[in-house]
């Protein structure tokens, strides 16, 4: 199955330069449907207004932390099957297993460029 | 205190007048000492000087970064929206230099660290004298908002970047979702 191109990402980062980099390599990846969040609150008010094909999310944010989000995002009857990529520099195999239990589909370690990103969300939307 | 407290017990306990006469000029031997340790510290120069230097160094290395970095993204960006033709290398060239001019942040922002960790040194050498001339105790108890805070850090597994790369490389990471 091919990457649906067309499907609306939404990159969740309090870095705006990350959520620029992480843009960046989606369009270059083919990617244009792309909103961005700055925290976890935010993106959860982002997801409940729209269906999102993919979350991609950094972990150390505030006031809501991306492993919160995830946990909302799991927790919750009409998103729990959204993929969900982490993206971050929480890097502890505690955490990769802490993320992984709470639900999350796959995890990148920053820094990483686009064949990683690429392998990852083929990985998780199943192309 | 320990002294005061020895002082009061001396009272109680040894009424001659030498004795306590000796205590006295000890406590206040201490007390010049304390004096003096407080003094090398240097309190008011570090609060109205060095640690406010230290602040607007650090916030002046935020900015740097934030606009350099988002100068050679623009740059890179307006590289990408180039379209081919006659002039494309020319115009590949002239935003190449513009790169090279950001990234001259990383010189003003090492000199700005540097004087940070050097104010840092000087910081950390008074403190270990004072801590030294006064044989000062760390206090068993940390104040409330520190324990929420670390509480919190650690429910939420937050670590941040670990020194000298990730600690757990991508192939790792990739073989627990295999």
């Amino acid at each position: 199955m091919a990457l649906d191109l067309s499907m609306p990402i939404l990159v969740v980062d309090d870095y705006q330069t990350m959520v620029r980099i992480i843009r960046n390599l989606l369009k270059q990846l083919g990617f244009e449907d792309v909103d961005d969040a700055s925290d976890g609150t935010a993106a959860l008010a982002r997801l409940k207004g729209r269906k999102y094909g993919l979350v991609i999310s950094d972990w150390n944010m505030e006031p809501m932390t991306g492993y919160e989000l995830l946990r909302h995002v799991r927790a919750d009857e009409g998103l729990r099957t959204t993929p969900f990529i982490m993206v971050t520099a929480e890097s502890k195999t505690e955490n990769v297993i802490a993320a992984k239990k709470a639900g999350v589909n796959n995890y990148i370690v920053k820094p990483f460029n686009a064949a990683t990103l690429k392998s990852k969300i083929e990985a998780v939307c199943g192309a | 205190m320990n002294m005061m407290a020895t002082a009061r017990d001396g009272r109680s306990q040894n009424s001659h007048p030498s004795a306590m006469v000796k205590e006295l000029l000890d406590i206040a031997d201490y007390i010049a000492s304390l004096r003096d340790a407080i003094a090398i510290l240097r309190a008011n120069e570090l609060t109205r000087d060095r640690l406010p230097m230290v602040h607007e160094e650090l916030s002046e290395v935020v900015a740097a970064t934030a606009g350099a970095t988002n100068s050679i993204m623009s740059t890179a960006e307006a590289v990408l929206a180039l379209r081919d033709g006659p002039g494309y290398r020319d115009a590949v060239e002239a935003k190449i230099y513009d790169i090279f001019e950001a990234c001259t942040f990383q010189d003003i922002t090492g000199q700005r660290i540097a004087k940070v960790a050097e104010a840092m040194s000087q910081l950390e050498g008074r403190l270990a004298r004072f801590s030294a001339a006064v044989k000062a105790r760390d206090a068993a108890g940390i104040d409330e908002i520190e324990i929420d805070r670390r509480k919190r850090n650690e429910s939420l597994l937050l670590n941040g970047p670990q020194m000298g790369g990730p600690a757990t490389a991508q192939d790792a990471i990739d073989a627990l979702f295999a």
